[in-house]
């Protein structure tokens, strides 16, 4: 049996978090916005190497516009978290730096990935004249709809849960 | 009775089951997930890994994990699940199916969402359009600028150039290249204007002007012009109109210049009417109505609105060029100034422009001021200017000009370094300073030469050559003690008032 890993996904509502775990797990995209709301649980395995698979356990949490507000029972057991913001919406990244030093000190110990999520719909230019925002944070830049590095970033954090 | 009732009615909203120390279902009830005993918790939906570590605490405590989508056996359901741990017993699960609450609440989220991304997108695409229409008005304000210095050679070489023997046939293509510069000149104007107060950066003067005089200068102008195409030109001007006004009389001549263009350039025959008269004096303000009328081709109504934006020509058609920005600049104009413009048209029988216009009343002005300016002679023979100019166009324009005057010695210097060292040396009675100057601006300039320590050097009459007119600019310009500001393009004509302006 593999082992098992719980992460969970916060950011913003609407910024792709359910669009980035459906891309993910099923390999399907949609436009139609349905809000999430509680949490859905979702469960995949990931090919760490030849030998090695860790079961993800995905929990796709109810977007929020204030950090602080996350049910803290949802948090209990988390191993990683993926925190997502929306490239074409600054109001889902003005409190970029608050909201990642919150987890850091949240919850010190936990492997966290910033990332942009809509790659697809900023053009190249907007992303270097907003280097100096996005650089010291963001560790991927996705987009769901194109599938563009979802794989990488689920398998990226899952190897470095099982260090 | 009732307990039937209740049996029928009731819907089971729990499960219960205790679970041992490592997440194995020791007693349950069926509700929803069924037969699970002696199965692990992990096993029915992976919500329960997540609580695995927290069945051997062997305390008492109670956690709560609200809004939780579960996949049973028997349905979907959205469920509080609450995990009791106790001292010496064994866990407590209790699922509570909420899902009637939840999809509630899931309809309420999911339209304020919609409804906050959907404002802050608007928000983003009028602000992008906001910066796409500054930049567009700065470009065409810059760029109209740029353009100015080559058009004002070409002005002032042609006149140079008529004044030298030539033949009819020369004469005539000449006479070309002037008109079309001239009409070049008037549609850069207009782009500038409209730029200029699209940007919020047009402003009005409030100077005192004599009525009368003022229309019947229009009036002249106009009765030729029509005259020129054949047309009749009527004007109705009230007799009880103030003889002094105070507003902007070069803006209002531009509103009536431009309307009355217009009317002449849609009308193949008939007349231009201009009819002039008062409202109302109130406050010491005289409300004025004006009032344009032609027998041209007319405009429809579903046209009305479009004449009077930016790039719209509803006649589309050769003979009728222009920037099509004549009307867009008189409405503005005319807002600016608090009016409101109203516009009444049959088509195919004429149109009718009228306005209204509230001007202070100037009382101190009984008498008509008149300033002249003498560009003849005064004392001293010869003058010695100094030419602070970049552009060798610029350069042998005023160096044309002012040699024919016989009166000038021109110096010229490019570099602005080279100013002061030039002063010291010699006599200079005048400098005409280009703003836009390699490494210093002219203004910059200015206000070394003001804080010369010699006398005589620091008084030196300084006029500043430029395109640059913007409120900011003009005001730099009064800060660095520059006297006038020579505007580019320049013709003969007006860098000569100004210099005689200030010639001792
Ligand atoms: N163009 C584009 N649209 C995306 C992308 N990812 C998500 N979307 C769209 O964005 C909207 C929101 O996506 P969701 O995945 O529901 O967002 P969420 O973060 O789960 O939202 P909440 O559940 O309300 O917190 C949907 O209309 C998606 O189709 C992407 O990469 N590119
Ligand atoms: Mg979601």
């Amino acid at each position: 049996m593999s082992i098992s890993k719980k992460i969970i996904l916060l950011g913003h509502f609407g910024v792709g978090k359910s669009s980035l775990i459906r891309r993910f797990v099923e390999d399907t995209f949609t436009d139609n916005y349905k809000v999430t709301i509680g949490v859905h649980i979702l469960k995949k395995e990931v090919n760490i190497s030849k030998e090695e698979t860790v079961s993800l356990i995905i929990w796709d949490l109810e977007g929020n516009d204030d950090i602080t507000n996350t049910r803290p029972s949802y948090m209990l057991g988390t191993s990683g978290i993926i925190y997502v913001f929306d490239l074409s919406r600054p109001a889902t990244y003005k409190q970029l730096e608050n909201d990642i030093n919150y987890i850091k000190t949240n919850y010190p110990n936990t492997p966290v990935k910033v990332v942009g999520n809509k790659k697809d719909l900023v053009t190249k230019d907007f992303l270097k004249e907003n280097n100096d925002v996005f650089k010291p944070f963001v560790d991927f830049f996705t987009s769901a709809k194109a599938n563009t590095k979802v794989n990488d970033l689920f398998s990226t954090l899952a190897k470095e849960l099982i260090l | 009775m009732l307990a039937e009732h209740k049996i029928v009615h009731q819907k089971a909203i729990y499960q219960y089951l205790t679970t041992d120390n490592k997440g194995l279902v020791l007693e349950s009830d069926d509700t929803f997930f069924a037969n699970i005993q002696s199965q692990n918790i992990i096993a029915l939906h992976p919500f329960f890994y997540s609580i695995t570590n927290l069945l051997d605490t062997k305390k008492e405590e109670e956690f709560l994990f609200s809004c939780i989508h579960l996949d049973t056996d028997n349905k979907n359901i959205i469920a509080d699940i609450t995990l009791k741990t106790f001292a010496k017993e064994n866990p407590l699960l209790i699922i509570q199916d909420l899902t009637t609450h939840y999809n509630n609440y899931q309809l309420t989220a999911q339209k304020r969402n919609e409804s906050v991304i959907n404002s802050q997108i608007l928000e983003l695409k009028n602000k992008y359009l906001i910066e796409k229409e500054e930049f567009k008005n700065t470009f065409i304000a810059n760029f109209s600028h740029e353009i100015r210095e080559p058009l004002s050679g070409i002005s002032t070489f042609v006149d140079i150039l008529k004044k030298t023997n030539l033949n009819t046939e020369q004469a005539d293509y000449l006479n070309i290249i002037k008109t079309s510069s001239n009409h070049l000149k008037h549609m850069i104007e207009d782009i500038l204007d409209i730029s200029k107060i699209e940007v919020g950066k047009l402003n009005l003067l409030e100077e005192s002007f004599n009525t009368t005089a003022f229309l019947e200068e229009i009036i002249f102008t106009y009765k030729v012009k029509a005259k020129e195409k054949g047309l009749d030109f009527n004007n109705n001007i009230e007799e009880k109109l103030p003889n002094f006004l105070l507003g902007d009389p070069y803006r209002l001549k531009q509103i009536l210049s431009n309307l009355l263009d217009n009317a002449i350039k849609y009308t193949k025959k008939g007349s231009i009417t201009l009819d002039v008269s008062l409202n109302q004096i109130r406050a010491n303000k005289a409300n004025i109505h004006f009032e344009i009328k032609d027998t041209g081709i007319g405009i429809e109504e579903e046209n009305f609105e479009n004449i009077f934006t930016s790039f719209s020509q509803i006649n589309q058609n050769q003979q009728n060029k222009g920037t099509g920005l004549g009307l867009a600049i008189v409405k503005s104009l005319v807002e600016l100034m608090h009016g409101n413009i109203a516009i009444q048209s049959d088509f195919n029988k004429g149109t009718s422009i009228s306005f209204n216009l509230s001007f202070k009343l100037d009382g101190s002005s009984k008498k008509e001021k008149v300033k002249t300016i003498s560009v003849e002679k005064k004392e001293k023979e010869k003058y010695n200017v100094l030419l602070v100019e970049h552009s060798e166009i610029t350069q042998l324009s005023v160096l044309k000009i002012l040699a024919a005057q016989k009166r000038f010695f021109l110096d010229i210097v490019s570099n602005p370094e080279d100013v002061i060292p030039t002063l010291k040396n010699q006599k200079i009675d005048i400098i005409l300073m280009d703003i836009n100057l390699p490494n210093k601006t002219g203004d910059t300039l200015a206000q070394e030469i003001r804080q010369l320590p010699e006398k005589e050097l620091k008084k030196i009459p300084i006029l500043a050559l430029t395109g640059k007119l913007f409120p900011e600019d003009l005001k730099r310009y009064k800060k660095a003690k520059i006297n006038d500001v020579i505007r580019k393009p320049f013709d003969e004509k007006s860098l000569l008032k100004t210099i005689h302006k200030y010639l001792k």
